[in-house]
């Protein structure tokens, strides 16, 4: 790289993928499966929902949820009172990160839309990111070997490291590498016809003529006729 | 005992997660990833476990 930082052709400039971004967004890698770049796809995708489902399960799938707020107290931010899902989240701040992973969090948004104090589970997705009764929090978070606190923090740290996969599908990895370059069969002594050899080493007799060299010139005599002045 | 807690066994999943899917949004060459994921892998090992150690060591001696 650093001898020859020029012979490198310019990269093209970026060009940004909206909808690649999109598709990682709602299912981690799912854009750079669209762009042809399935490997990496496929490493986010597991990645991710690996860990975002494995900090679920050790908060006992109760650690991903929007609160309702409506009986709690109020929250003012810069003197405006929060209502909604801003005072939800206020109380939930973890949802924020938790959001980014994608569909996987959708249930979450969908259980606060519909929920009902009255009712024990929601409909369609039961208690799946419904949120958790007070005293099945409490037990939780008292019973539990810390497992339930770091879960979330599983499922957080998912969500945000999709937004850097969203990025990445939309403009590309942080470092755009050249691509690889393979080694040519044969030994790479010219590049376009320009000899590379040490000063000196093309003058020595048992150097080859290198390919693309000027053909020798022909022997001032020839081998059969009689040196001058011989007998 | 250290080890013996629970806890600490998750964290595998953690670092190597984390180390691949950062290393593959700053590379698309995979020798790259690999690389830098390595890398990452092990300062994050050695800095858990320079904050696990320091935790031992303060609840046990202090």
């Amino acid at each position: 790289m650093a001898s020859t930082p020029s012979s490198d052709p310019p990269l093209p400039p970026v060009k940004l993928d909206p909808l690649a971004a999109l598709l990682s967004y709602l299912i981690p890698g799912l854009g750079q499966v669209y762009q042809g770049r399935v490997g990496k796809g496929l490493l986010f995708f597991t990645g991710l929902y690996l860990l975002f489902f494995y900090g679920m399960w050790m908060g006992q799938w109760k650690n991903v949820w929007m609160p309702d707020a409506t009986d709690l107290p109020d929250v003012a931010i810069a003197g405006q009172n929060l209502g909604g899902a801003a005072k939800s989240l206020a109380y939930r701040w973890q949802f924020l990160g938790q959001f980014w992973i994608g569909v996987a969090a959708w249930p979450a948004v969908y259980q606060y839309a519909v929920f009902d104090k009255t009712q024990d589970a929601g409909p369609i997705f039961g208690k799946f990111q419904r949120m958790p009764e007070e005293k099945e929090l409490n037990e939780l978070q008292r019973n539990g070997n810390k497992r339930w606190d770091l879960g979330w923090v599983y499922t957080v740290i998912a969500g945000v490291l999709n937004l850097l996969v969203i990025y990445d599908a939309l403009a590309g990895p942080m470092f755009r590498d050249p691509p690889a370059v393979h080694p040519s069969p044969e030994p790479s002594h010219t590049i376009a016809g320009e000899n590379l050899l040490p000063l000196g080493a093309a003058d020595s007799p048992e150097t080859p003529p290198m390919a693309g060299s000027p053909a020798p010139l022909p022997p001032l005599l020839p081998p059969s006729s009689p040196a001058p002045g011989g007998s | 005992m250290l080890l013996a807690m629970s806890i600490y066994w998750d964290l595998p999943v953690l670092l190597v997660v984390v180390s691949f899917v950062y290393a593959a949004t700053r590379h698309d060459r995979w020798d790259k990833i690999v690389h830098e994921a390595i890398g990452w892998g092990l300062r994050i090992a050695v800095f858990l476990s320079g904050i696990g150690l320091g935790l031992y060591l303060l609840s046990t001696y202090l």
